[in-house]
């Protein structure tokens, strides 16, 4: 790897942590093929480099939305409690279970859902109902300042059971495939839990950087962390991250949302390219 | 302890482990431009010549000599802690604010994550 090469990977990892950071994912689906694609890095590498990032733009962006309040740490406690378990069970279970299959199903659920958004794209916030018994005893019921339009918005956690569900998956997902998985945590507080879209990203952001820490150790282990493209793909992400954080106080929830269309898009498609025996 | 303040403290654990791993990378990748990734900033042959980057024994003796590897390596090692120190702030947090309940549920996660780093290989 040539420091020219290095410079070029700076780059792309800032578009990577401004876009992984509004859209609440830890940008490794954009990290991946541009590395292996144009800078000819290794797969494995690539992935080392991804575990990274995710990580980067996790705390990047992290430090101000908990800060603003749009992070909800006791939404994402609660689920870490549901990925860090997931992560573990799919850790022991990459033995025995087919990834191409898994590829192929969630590459669908993922293209599907991308549909569900796009259809959501005009909702600015989910509708306002009363607090159930379940999120008064968890305290899953909060409210967050929207900048933008000058309003504290109040949210109440809905089908508390099926997010956390849905998030042991999602560690499940993350823990067989090595992958951070914030598509599906964003999908499982928007879409089950009907939290207002910026909540759900920022507190997805919130939570990657710790699924991607349980699985870092086994990857630094195993020799797939190479600092000269790790080195610069941190700073190009952490510096995107930092100033996605302060851009999504400036956008609407609808926003973030047409910026986390595409990516559901594209980790549909490079799940089934990838369940279809395709390198990419 | 106030939720605000409690949002304060977690909020600088992650600006703080992010800036002191950032300054390391950095430091790291710009003596890479200066001796390359292999060589001393110290200016004494590396320990081991022949290093895999991907190796990260031997650290702090690497460190001693001033090789643009191993600083970016402590600044990559300190970014993958900045998460596991930001549950523990956490834990410590909720039972500052006197929340039993999310106080066992942070530590619960917290045991998790040192279990799948240090036991689960």
């Amino acid at each position: 790897m040539s420091l020219e090469a290095d410079l070029g990977i700076f780059v792309m990892s800032i578009a990577a942590g401004l876009i992984g950071s509004l859209a609440g994912v830890g940008g490794g689906i954009l990290v991946i093929p541009v590395l292996t694609t144009f800078f000819g890095v290794d797969i494995r590498l690539a992935v080392g480099a991804s575990i990274v990032s995710v990580i980067a733009t996790s705390s990047g962006a992290a430090s101000a939305y908990v800060r603003d309040r749009v992070t909800d740490m006791r939404v994402g406690m609660f689920l870490e409690l549901a990925t860090t378990t997931g992560a573990v069970c799919g850790a022991l279970l990459a033995a025995v279970v087919a990834p191409a299959f898994l590829y192929l199903l969630l590459g669908a659920v993922v293209l599907l859902s991308a549909g569900m958004q796009m259809s959501r794209l005009a909702e600015e916030f989910p509708p306002q109902l009363a607090a159930s018994r379940l999120a008064l005893a968890l305290k899953l019921s909060s409210s967050y300042p929207d900048r933008r339009l000058g309003l504290e918005v109040p949210y109440s956690a809905r089908r508390i059971p099926l997010g956390f569900v849905l998030m042991w998956i999602a560690g499940a997902v993350s823990g067989l495939l090595g992958i951070g998985s914030g598509v599906l945590k964003v999908l499982a507080m928007d879409t089950a839990m009907r939290l207002p879209m910026k909540v759900s990203s920022a507190t997805s952001n919130f939570m990657i950087g710790v699924t991607a820490a349980a699985s870092a150790g086994i990857y630094l282990g195993r020799g797939d962390v190479d600092p000269r493209i790790a080195a610069p793909v941190a700073l190009g992400v952490l510096l995107g991250a930092v100033i996605g954080a302060r851009l999504l106080h400036h956008v609407s929830n609808r926003s973030v949302r047409l910026i986390f269309v595409p990516v559901l898009i594209a980790v549909g498609l490079e799940m089934i390219g990838r369940g279809l025996g395709l390198s990419i | 302890m106030n939720p605000e303040r409690f949002r304060v403290m977690v909020s600088t654990v992650l600006l703080v482990g992010v800036s002191v791993s950032a300054l390391l990378i950095a430091a790291g990748f710009a003596a890479a431009f200066a001796v390359g990734w292999q060589g001393s900033l110290a200016g004494a042959a590396p320990a081991v010549p022949a290093l895999d980057a991907t190796d990260f024994a031997d650290l702090p003796s690497r460190l001693l000599t001033m090789e643009p590897l191993a600083i970016s390596q402590l600044g990559l090692l300190t970014l993958l802690a900045t998460p596991v120190l930001r549950v523990a702030a956490s834990v410590v947090g909720f039972a500052l604010e006197g929340d039993r309940l999310y106080t066992g549920i942070t530590l619960l996660v917290l045991c998790v994550l040192l279990a799948s780093i240090f036991v689960l290989r």
